[in-house]
């Protein structure tokens, strides 16, 4: 519990550096915001300053970082200067398109790529192995836009079994394999490595010696010690699939955070930039937080109190 | 009795409506852009964003594909003798999809809203000129006056950023609101947008006022448009193959060759008003400060060769400074830099460019080399760089991103750039050519010609405030002879909106400005 507070209490310094980069960055990139607000258009000089007044540009550097940290702490994090709605709102809004397809890709992955992993690692040199790890390096190796288009043109236009860009959970088999294929090569070769280590160790030799069934020993005794490389990895991934997997996104036009990151950039639309940055920040904290608590409860010698 | 015979009419009645139902048509939109903002045409300047306004609003008056203009919400119109103010008689049988009447206070409404710096308006602010005024004259009667003569007004009033807005709407809704919920007078009402992946329209049953012109009246056949957005080509092309979408626009050129060739589809190719495909010679230094140099690399390029190999015939080539389907389009274009190496080496010859011994001409023992960083169809630099090669030009073509290139063109370091403008109105012209347009530090602009002009800057003002369509006309020939005889644009192809269909529907038709599509027309093909 004291552990939980204390990685509870640990966010925060986090987060008020991850602000202040972010603040710095808006500051110190060239152009005036209010110009970028009014897309170029020529605007009077009585129009721009009624806009900075609005926007409290006019206020000096210091007292607008104080007031970007007392908004952004009350969850106000401006509003875009394209479309002019509040950011979080416009995040809010994608979210759920991001989790569909992270859950999609993430089950697909993990499935695939535990069984692909299991199969190489216990049978190491075996043809099994040898095609599992194949399957595994073209999953890594294939980028997003080839095989969404390739899983599009044969499920899709060729024999029609799914829609391309329809509604629905039929709509998400094909992104789904799209980003599970790719998640599913990385997990593969990590999980076959660490069972092979397991493997080799003293208490799967003893496992085996008592006369345990080959599945059993392998299950439940090398799994779960071989487990803890793997679930750091699926951290990190899944923290990139809801922060937005772009490429996936544009190739079956589905909504998404990827999407709406991509265009803030492109349209320098600096709120929206911002608040994405926080966003993905807030993402890495929660989700290594919850990967060192899964550590604890794959290996219970893992003691959380001491690994601060 | 009575009852009974009333009932069988109500039971025809609902055979009828039953059998209408049965025609009626929904159909997916296919559209490249995801990063849509507003739909309130007041506010837009995006021509993707029109897409969607063209379908939800009706104007003042309204211009067919051709950009010939015929009456829209209004019936009739009289101009002053001073060219300062128009009069309107409106049509009194249109109401707004929020089920308000339109009428005078609605045209007043829209056009003071427009000018009032609150709403932000982008492009609206712009196309609507010097205005000064609207005097509401009677329920259904206007005048609208300008500070100026404003020769390009009428076509103005047919502008989709001039369409009439509902003002209880936007009393209602705000500014901000009304622009993610559009209330108009249109074929389709306007019901959701679902950020970054669609907008759904429905058909208007009240719609009984069509311009005219237009081969349908009454409602649509059309009970349900979706205009799905999707950014990536090959994914349209085979959404459309599919069947999940019916009409997809920016089909690739190959895709069209295809589609167009077999039964299944239909395609439409809109040639774009405004500036085409082109590229802006830095006069300002380098070779290309020399006005031969610059007239020699124009007679070097091929265009129709360029743009059939480019294009598959989908693309005619370009000629002048805007397109052939921009209203003052002036004929003289079509007479300049024809494909001509031989008068291409003459020029450069007379400049002092003598060819070297590796195909590559030199002068003080420097060489012609041309620094050229494209942005838009990496392709049709690389054709042009080919071609002029045979005349003695070494161009580097550079592959750039937008932040690339405006530090390019903050920094004056480049000899030519591309440049594409989709418009209506020729008073684009300004935008590239006119001296105030020249890019200072810290205020981006788009003369990067970087050519300055006292007699062009005051043909191009001319030109904007001319009170008559034929002296716009005369006033934007001088400019594009000016331009040309200068030779500081080289015009490439027209921009073209490629469209396929499923054979299986008709009635499309190109909006002026032949980019956005109207689905109001629309039929099951017998």
């Amino acid at each position: 519990m004291i552990y939980f507070v204390r990685r509870i209490v640990g966010i925060i310094p986090v987060l008020l550096v991850t602000w202040t980069l972010v603040f710095i960055v808006l500051e110190i990139i060239p152009g005036d915001p209010v110009n970028l607000m009014l897309a170029g258009r020529p605007a009077s000089e009585e129009v721009r300053q009624r806009e900075r007044e609005r926007l409290g540009l006019d206020k000096p550097v210091i007292v607008r970082y104080g007031s970007f940290l007392v908004r952004a702490v009350k969850g106000d994090l401006g509003d875009s200067f394209r479309t002019r709605q509040p950011v979080t709102e416009m995040i809010l809004e994608q979210l759920r398109p991001t989790l569909e397809l992270s859950a999609g890709g993430f089950l697909v992955g993990v499935t695939l790529g535990v069984v692909l992993g299991v199969v190489a690692g216990i049978r190491p040199n075996s043809w099994l192995d040898t095609s599992a790890m194949f399957v595994a390096l073209i999953g890594v190796s294939l980028p997003s836009f080839w095989t969404g288009m390739t899983l599009i043109f044969v499920f899709g236009t060729t024999l029609r079994w799914v829609p391309i860009v329809g509604d629905g959970i039929t709509a998400l088999i094909l992104p789904s394999i799209t980003v599970g294929l790719f998640l599913s090569g990385g997990l593969a070769r990590l999980i076959r490595s660490s069972i092979l280590e397991v493997m080799n160790q003293d208490y799967i030799r003893t496992a085996r010696a008592k006369g345990l069934a080959h599945w059993v020993v392998v299950m439940k005794h090398a799994m779960r010690n071989a487990l803890i490389p793997p679930v750091t990895l699926l951290g990190v991934q899944f923290g990139l699939l809801i922060t937005g997997a772009v490429i996936t996104e544009s190739v079956f036009a589905r909504p998404g955070l990827g999407q709406l990151l991509l265009q803030s950039v492109l349209n320098k639309d600096i709120p929206l930039v911002q608040a994405l940055v926080v966003y993905a920040t807030g993402v890495y904290i929660v989700l290594n937080l919850i990967v060192d608590l899964l550590y604890g409860v794959i290996d219970p010698r893992i003691k959380l109190e001491q690994a601060t | 009795m009575r009852k009974l015979l009333l009932l069988t009419a109500a039971v025809g009645l609902f055979a009828g409506t039953a059998l209408a139902q049965g025609n009626d048509i929904e159909i997916v939109f296919a559209e490249d852009r995801v990063d849509h903002a507003t739909f309130d045409p007041r506010v837009t300047q995006s021509r993707h964003e029109e897409q969607v306004i063209t379908q939800v609003f009706d104007q003042l008056l309204a211009a067919d594909e051709n950009g010939t203009i015929h009456p829209g919400l209004a019936t009739e119109w009289q101009v002053s003798e001073d060219g300062l103010s128009f009069t309107f008689q409106l049509r009194d049988d249109v109401t707004f999809h929020d089920g308000t009447p339109f009428n005078a206070e609605a045209v007043k409404f829209t056009f003071d809203s427009i000018v009032d710096p609150d709403l932000g308006s982008q492009g609206a602010v712009d196309i609507i000129g010097p205005y000064a005024s609207t005097e509401v004259l009677g329920e259904h009667e206007v005048r609208v006056t300008f500070s100026r003569p404003y020769g390009a007004a009428l076509g103005a009033f047919a502008e989709s950023e001039l369409s009439i807005v509902s003002p209880t709407a936007v009393e209602s809704l705000g500014n901000d609101g009304f622009a993610q919920a559009p209330v108009g007078t249109g074929p389709f009402k306007f019901i959701e947008w679902e950020k970054g992946k669609q907008v759904v329209l429905e058909r208007n049953d009240d719609y009984n006022w069509a311009p005219g012109y237009m081969n349908h009246q009454g409602p649509s056949n059309v009970s349900r448009a979706v205009v799905r957005f999707i950014p990536d080509a090959s994914t349209r092309v085979a959404a459309l193959e599919a069947g999940e979408v019916q009409v997809s626009e920016l089909v690739p050129a190959l895709d069209m060759r295809r589609l167009s060739s077999g039964d299944e589809f239909d395609t439409i190719v809109g040639n774009a008003a405004g500036l085409p495909f082109g590229a802006l010679f830095n006069t300002s230094k380098g070779p290309f400060a020399d006005k031969a140099v610059r007239q020699a690399f124009m007679h070097a390029i091929d265009r129709p060769r360029l743009a059939e190999n480019l294009f598959f015939g989908f693309a005619d080539p370009a000629f002048g400074p805007i397109s052939s389907s921009t209203p003052s389009y002036w004929a003289g274009n079509d007479a300049y830099y024809g494909f001509d190496l031989d008068k291409a080496g003459e020029l450069l010859e007379s400049s002092g460019w003598k060819l070297g011994d590796d195909g590559v001409r030199y002068k003080d023992g420097e060489p012609l080399s041309i620094y050229f960083p494209s942005l838009l169809e990496p392709d049709t630099a690389v054709a042009v760089q080919a071609d002029v090669k045979r005349a003695g030009f070494d161009v580097r073509v550079e592959n750039v991103l937008k932040a690339r290139q405006d530090e390019l063109i903050f920094a004056n370091d480049y000899d030519m750039l591309v440049i594409r403008w989709v418009s209506n109105d020729p008073g684009v012209l300004s935008i590239p050519f006119h001296s105030r347009n020249i890019v200072e530090p810290g205020k981006f602009k788009f003369n990067w010609a970087r050519y300055a002009d006292d007699g062009l800057d005051k043909l191009l003002e001319d030109a904007e405030s001319a009170a008559t369509p034929d002296d716009r006309d005369k006033l934007y020939g001088a400019i594009q002879k000016q331009v040309m005889d200068e030779g500081i644009f080289l015009p490439i192809h027209n921009q073209v909106q490629t469209i396929a269909h499923s054979s299986d529907l008709t009635g499309f038709r190109l909006a002026a400005g032949q980019w956005q599509l109207r689905f109001y027309e629309v039929t099951r093909t017998n």
